[in-house]
C-alpha cells in the first residue's frame, strides 16, 4: 500500500463497506427467490487496492478462474468482473442444480452435502455458465444500486461476457487500459451460504481515472450528508 | 506486470498469467545472457502510463537491450522470442485491433528496426499463457490451461 492509501480514509472505507453490506442483503433476497431456499449472506469484505494486490488476495496470477466481465455505463465508466475459483464454481453449480436443476437430480437441500462432488462438475459446462451469468447480474445489480441509493450516481452494467482462464490473463487488459497498471480498484468479497455450503465470489470494479475520482468524491459527499464528520 | 529482469545462466525467469500483455525475451545465444520484459502497452505515445521502464514496448526493448549489453552480451548474438498478446474477450461487432495484437505488432516493428532476429513466437488467440525462460538453454516454456505445453 502506498500512494492509493489516501484515496479513502478508514472512515470513508467503512461507509463504502456499509453500502456494500446493504447490497449484499438485497442479494440474499434475490438468491432466495432464485434458489427457493434460505440463503445466508456474510458481511462482504471491501478493499480499495492496486490490481496486483487484488490478484494476490485471490491467489497467484496464474490461478484458474471463471469470470463474468461487464462494462459499467452512466456516471461511472469502467469494467466490472465477477470472479469465482474452480472449486467454488463446482459447489455453486451443484447447489443450483440441487435447487432448480433437472427433476431427477432434484433433492431436498436439507440433505445436501458438499463433501463428495462429482468430478464432472469440475469441468466447465454450459449450465454452469448460465448460472454464473445470472449470479453476476444479481451481484453487479445490487452493489450498483446500493451505490446509487447513497451516492446518487447512476451506474448501469452491460450483459456479462464469460471467460475461463488464468486470473491475470483475464484482467490484464482492464488493468492496463483503465487502471494504468497502478490505479486502485475496488474489491468486494461476497460470501453466501445455503445450509452448510459456502460459496465465495469476488467482485472487482475497475473505474476509469475520471470515474474513480467522481466515485470517491461522491462517497465523501454522501458520508457528510448522512451526518458523519 | 510491467516488470523486467536481465540475468544469465543458470537462472530461470518466469512470468505468469499473460493475457493481452506480451513477454519479450532477448537472449545472447553464445554467452547465455538474457532478459525478459512483461510489456503492457504498444508505445509511450499511446496512453499515459506511469514510469516503469518495462511497461511500454519501445522503452522495454531499449531497457532490455541496454541491460544485456551492460552484462557484455554481444549485439550480433542477440535473438528475440515473443509470447502473449491474446484477446481474452471477443465481441461480435468489434473489428478493431485488440491491445494484445497492437502490442505484438509494435514489438515486431521495433525488433525489425533494431535488427534483432525474431526466432520464436506464440502469440494471439484467446487464451492466457505463463512463461518460463531457461537461461542455460535459451528455451521458453509456454503453459496454458487445457493445452499442451509449448517450447520455443
Amino acid at each position: 500500500m502506498n500512494e492509493h492509501e489516501q484515496v479513502l480514509s478508514e472512515e470513508e472505507l467503512d461507509f463504502l463497506r456499509e453500502m456494500m453490506n446493504i447490497g449484499a442483503g438485497n442479494a440474499a433476497t434475490a438468491f432466495r427467490q432464485m434458489l427457493q431456499c434460505k440463503v445466508e449472506v456474510v458481511i462482504p469484505d471491501v478493499a480499495v487496492l492496486s490490481p496486483q494486490e487484488a490478484i494476490y488476495t485471490l491467489g497467484d496470477p496464474s490461478l484458474p478462474v471463471t469470470c463474468a466481465k461487464m462494462s459499467t455505463l452512466g456516471d461511472v465508466l469502467g469494467d466490472l468482473f465477477l470472479i469465482i475459483e474452480d472449486e467454488q464454481k463446482a459447489r455453486l453449480t451443484h447447489l443450483v442444480e440441487q435447487a432448480v436443476g433437472l427433476p431427477d437430480r432434484k433433492a431436498p437441500l436439507a440433505d445436501y452435502k458438499v463433501k463428495n462432488l462429482p468430478s464432472s462438475l469440475q469441468s466447465l459446462k454450459l449450465e454452469d455458465l448460465s448460472v454464473f451469468s445470472e449470479i453476476s447480474n444479481i451481484l453487479a445489480g445490487v452493489y450498483l444500486t446500493a451505490i446509487h441509493d447513497f451516492c446518487k450516481l447512476n451506474i448501469y452494467h452491460s450483459v456479462p461476457t464469460l471467460g475461463t482462464d488464468m486470473i491475470q490473463a483475464l484482467l490484464d487488459e482492464s488493468i492496463t487500459v483503465l487502471s494504468n497498471g497502478i490505479q486502485p480498484i475496488i474489491l468486494v468479497k461476497n460470501e453466501f451460504a445455503v445450509v452448510e455450503t459456502q460459496v465465495v465470489t469476488f467482485l472487482l470494479m475497475f473505474p476509469s481515472k475520471e470515474s474513480l475520482q467522481r466515485l470517491i468524491n461522491s462517497i465523501k459527499d454522501a458520508r457528510r450528508k448522512y451526518g458523519f464528520e | 506486470m510491467g516488470e523486467g529482469v536481465v540475468t544469465m545462466a543458470p537462472y530461470v525467469i518466469s512470468s505468469l498469467g499473460l493475457g493481452s500483455c506480451v513477454v519479450v525475451a532477448l537472449y545472447d545465444t553464445r554467452q547465455k545472457i538474457g532478459g525478459l520484459a512483461h510489456v503492457m502497452l504498444p508505445s509511450s505515445s499511446h496512453f499515459q502510463v506511469g514510469h516503469k521502464p518495462y511497461q511500454r514496448a519501445d522503452k522495454a526493448i531499449a531497457t532490455l537491450l541496454e541491460g544485456l549489453l551492460m552484462r557484455r552480451a554481444s549485439r550480433q548474438d542477440i535473438v528475440a522470442k515473443l509470447v502473449g498478446g491474446a484477446r481474452m474477450f471477443s465481441y461480435e461487432d468489434d473489428r478493431s485491433l485488440g491491445i494484445g495484437q497492437q502490442n505484438v505488432l509494435s514489438i515486431k516493428d521495433i525488433l525489425r528496426r533494431e535488427q534483432i532476429p525474431l526466432i520464436g513466437e506464440d502469440v494471439g488467440g484467446h487464451h492466457g499463457r505463463s512463461v518460463e525462460f531457461h537461461l542455460d538453454s535459451g528455451k521458453l516454456i509456454v503453459r496454458s490451461i487445457g493445452r499442451e505445453e509449448r517450447i520455443l
